[in-house]
């Protein structure tokens, strides 16, 4: 049965399928490549972000089958074409909280992980409060930008790669 | 469902990410480096003490 959360993106040459309800949050996509897997932006996955081959990569590293894809070459047309922009989309962060991998995810502290020369990438159950004392909202997970570079703040767009931010100094 | 003592995020106005409640944050390699907030992450870029805050937002007019 297709679940209605499902979601593909494509580039025109390979499209990426994501299924929620197979995603064990292993962190593998977006650790190897927040240019493409970024639980902070609408959509999460953005196929310009890097080149096929390197995309390929990543979603064969994926644990489950959360992520998978195939050349468009080898799809029906129609297939394809279901393929349009969604509105409403899921993000690993939105996933419905019912369907979190039971105990573990809901006794487990809150995983704050540093990404090497790039954002920090939070999951869990938490908040997250703006500079105004606003409650921007609940989430289940997300990346801040730590660069300083990000067009939106707080959050991570890529722009730590493009200006070459390095930890280190 | 547990309560899961609400990790909270504050984004600091042009400083950094201050950080409470119950967590774990690992390094780049993916070791514990702490447990206990509050803790404050720089956001800027140009701490000298990554990932932590130094105060060097505020010499490098950061914004955001
Ligand atoms: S860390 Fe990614 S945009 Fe700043
Ligand atoms: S946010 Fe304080 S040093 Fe970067």
């Amino acid at each position: 049965m297709e679940d209605p959360r499902d979601r593909q993106y494509t580039n025109g040459e390979i499209t990426v399928f994501w299924k929620p309800s197979k995603c064990i949050h292993a962190t593998t996509c977006f650790r190897e490549l927040i240019e493409v897997f970024n639980p902070g932006r609408r959509p999460w996955v953005n196929m310009e972000g890097a080149p096929t081959r390197r995309i390929i990569e990543v979603v064969k590293k994926c644990p489950t089958q959360a992520l998978e894809f195939k050349y468009n070459r080898e799809m029906d047309q129609d297939e394809i074409e279901s393929n349009n922009p969604v509105v409403a989309e899921e993000t690993p962060e939105t996933l419905n909280r019912k369907e979190e991998k039971e105990e573990e995810n809901q006794t487990r502290p809150t995983r704050i992980n540093l990404m090497k020369d790039g954002p920090i990438v939070v999951e869990g159950d938490f908040k997250v409060i703006g500079p105004e004392g606003n409650t921007l909202k609940s989430m289940l997970m997300t990346s801040f930008c730590r660069c300083g570079g990000s067009k939106s703040m707080p959050f991570c767009d890529g722009t730590h790669r493009k200006i070459g931010f390095s930890e280190k100094d | 469902m547990m309560e899961n003592k609400n990790t909270q995020f504050k984004v600091n106005a042009d400083g950094p990410l201050e950080i409470s409640g119950e967590f774990e944050l690992f390094d780049t390699s993916g070791e514990i480096i702490t447990r206990q907030g509050p803790i404050y992450l720089c956001r800027c870029g140009n701490s000298k003490d990554k990932p932590f805050c130094d105060g060097s937002h505020k010499a490098s007019d950061f914004s955001g």
